[in-house]
């Protein structure tokens, strides 16, 4: 603006949040120049912490180069590693004995010339972790494929989706990929989604609820219980988004679905194998015959290349120790581990409803979510920062992954590096 | 944060009351009040943002005036980051005050789309709720929907103002300096109804979720800097 002076100018990553970046009016795509100048101030400021190689595996600690070259030594809790199986030995091996069997990559879409056996051993494998008599797999080449494709394919124009407040981008853009309506209820509000339900239900349309296990963003649970029981008593289907929660929630690791027993009423489970599967791909576990649908219709999984066989061989083992002694020593030490930490943060910060292994800590004014994470890192701790729109405005946070691998020496420094944070960007209790 | 400095086409309003809410609603919804040039900001596909400010200027707050109240309906719309990075851009609808030659001036000088003089603008200041309506009856009520309040915190913000008049887009900057308190809990907002201020909007009752909503801080007073709209595109 011409008329403006200038008197006081702060750095443009103190001021503006991504979103505001996203979109602009015009032919010019001046976001691009606008985003372009926001990511430059933060590079010359030397606190850019964004896509940083990794030296070393998602293991506690870490090596990781920052964009200006110096290399830090970090704790590590921002990885979904949760079970420690991206780095297993032997899932290391059986990935290394599949690559040698099947090659690098799959070549080809499932549906046509891309299936393995080693993919059919994993489809078994899995139907048999959730043994439901008539049901079975179908494999996506990622979780985020996995929503979309099986919304998109399930929900058709004029049908709807309703979807909690907190849902991840994946079942979002399946809805939108869909045509379908999109309605948002309150996170976990169970009395807000019937509102909606009872309305939308009249119309005799087809209706998908979508939910998630955990919750990436509060660390809290679906309220599944409540949730099903409304979506079941006006006909619609319910999705389950199991992706931060397969293989770690539920004495068997079924799942949240198994913690709150209502397996045998959700119509459609998500897996993700990026998260305590340590590889990548996802999965929908449903009646066959619409298993045998989804493989047919499911864009992103019929234009999609197949998982690569070395990954699935790696799944494979993954699951394999996870249903075994492993897996459930695994599943006792994060829940302890989150507890450990969780009660060290507690009446220090603001840890908000976290049940799980991942814990928000909330700082507030989203402003200072570039000099923190710097901060933290300085400190030697990598985090995940979360800010607005991502969370709510003056809700941003630090999200702490527990694993089952971190020591309890590990933990104890992570609660000291974010109470320190806390005093030092003020948002101690 | 840069600085106003006062120039021809500049007008400083001073309120020392201000209330704003948004509200989720169905993009399918508002679509047909929006010009073509422009596009929703979606929150997510298909849901948009509707948005409801009311302020108080007291007396001298705008010019010569008296107290008044004003309504304003917008639509969050993307702005035109070649012009600056704004908090919002606004696509504005709809304005209702209780100072009649405040509407005029608005319509003439800042294009902005009168809907009437309204018959009342209750504002309560201790609860922070109110109530505006007209010979038609009440518009709608709105109240602080968080369970708490405060921070609040110091703004300085940029925002752009798209209005239309005569087939004719016009967008204006406006800076805002204020304390405000700024939250996205969902509680009760109170009640829009469907009322003419509203050009056809009709809202379901689950659909009138607040996404956010800012109050200025009791006590103080917040300026707005209003520069002249340009035509647009």
């Amino acid at each position: 603006m011409s008329e403006q002076k200038s008197k006081e100018k702060k750095p443009s990553y103190t001021e503006f949040t991504l979103d505001m970046f996203s979109r602009s009016s015009g032919k010019n795509h001046a976001e691009i120049k606008q985003f372009n100048q926001w990511r430059e101030d933060v590079v010359s400021a030397d606190k850019y912490t964004f896509e940083m190689p990794h030296l070393t595996p998602q293991t506690p600690e870490i090596v990781v180069r920052r964009i200006h070259g110096d290399e830090h030594r970090l704790f590590n809790f921002s990885s979904y590693n949760y079970l420690g199986y991206a780095n297993h030995p032997e899932v290391i091996n059986a990935a290394k004995d599949a690559l040698d069997k099947f090659g690098l990559g799959a070549t080809g879409s499932p549906l046509l010339n891309g299936t393995f056996d080693i993919h059919k051993q994993l489809e078994h494998a899995l139907t048999d972790f959730f043994g439901q008599e008539g049901y079975g797999i179908s494999l996506f080449s990622s979780g985020y494929g996995a929503n979309i494709g099986v919304v998109s394919s399930y929900i058709h124009k004029g049908d709807y989706v309703v979807l909690d407040h907190s849902s991840h981008a994946s079942l979002i853009d399946g809805a939108v990929m869909s045509q379908g309506t999109l309605k948002l209820f309150r996170h976990n509000d169970a009395e807000f989604l019937e509102r909606i339900l009872k309305r939308i239900a009249k119309e005799n349309r087809r209706i998908l609820v979508c939910v998630e296990g955990v919750y990436s963003t509060g660390g809290d649970y679906g309220n599944l219980k409540d949730i099903v029981t409304v979506t079941k008593k006006y006909g619609a289907s319910i999705l389950v988004d199991e992706a931060h929660s397969l293989l770690v929630a539920g004495a068997t690791g079924q799942g949240a679905i198994e913690k709150f027993d209502v397996l045998g009423d959700v119509d459609l489970l998500i897996g993700t194998f990026s998260k305590s599967f340590g590889g990548v791909g996802g999965c929908l576990y449903a009646k066959q015959e619409l298993i045998n649908y989804v493989n047919y219709y499911a864009r992103s999984r019929m234009f999609s290349c197949a998982l690569d066989p070395a990954v699935t061989g790696g799944i494979l083992k993954a699951l394999e120790l996870a249903t075994g002694p492993d897996g459930y020593a695994k599943r006792k030490r994060i829940v302890e581990n989150a507890d450990h930490l969780r009660s060290l943060l507690i009446n220090k910060v603001d840890i908000g409803t976290s049940q799980s292994w991942v814990i928000p800590i909330i700082f507030g004014d989203e402003r200072k979510s570039i000099p923190l994470a710097d901060y933290l890192m300085r400190k030697g701790y990598d985090f995940s920062i979360m800010m607005f729109p991502a969370v709510k405005k003056n809700k941003s946070i630090i999200r702490a992954f527990v694993t089952s691998e971190h020591t309890k020496e590990q933990l104890e420094g992570c609660a000291e590096a974010l109470i320190d944070a806390a005093k030092e960007y003020d948002f101690a209790l | 944060m840069t600085e106003q400095v006062a120039v021809d086409n500049l007008i400083i309003w001073e309120f020392d009351f201000a209330m704003t809410t948004f509200y989720e609603v169905d993009t399918d919804l508002i679509t047909p009040l929006l010009p073509k040039q422009i596009s929703p900001m979606e929150i997510v596909p298909g849901v948009s943002l509707l948005n409801i400010t009311a302020f108080n200027f007291p007396e001298g707050g705008l010019g010569h005036l008296p107290n008044f109240q004003e309504l304003i309906a917008s639509i969050i719309v993307t702005p035109d980051l070649s012009r600056g990075v704004p908090k919002f851009a606004m696509y504005v609808f709809s304005l209702g005050s209780t100072c009649q030659k405040h509407l005029d001036h608005s319509a003439d000088y800042y294009k902005l789309p009168s809907y009437k003089k309204l018959e009342y603008g209750k504002i309560n200041r201790l609860d922070n709720t109110l109530e505006f309506g007209d010979t038609d009856g009440s518009i709608l009520t709105m109240n602080n929907c968080s369970t708490n309040i405060g921070d609040f915190l110091g703004h300085e913000r940029y925002f752009q103002a798209f209005v239309l008049q005569d087939d004719n887009l016009f967008i204006a900057d406006l800076y805002l300096k204020a304390a405000l308190f700024e939250h996205q809990d969902q509680g009760d907002a109170g009640i829009i109804n469907n009322h003419p201020f509203l050009k056809g909007l009709e809202l379901f009752d689950e659909e009138r979720v607040p996404y956010l909503q800012m109050l200025l801080e009791p006590g103080t007073r917040g300026k707005q800097f209003y520069y002249k709209p340009e035509k647009y595109g």
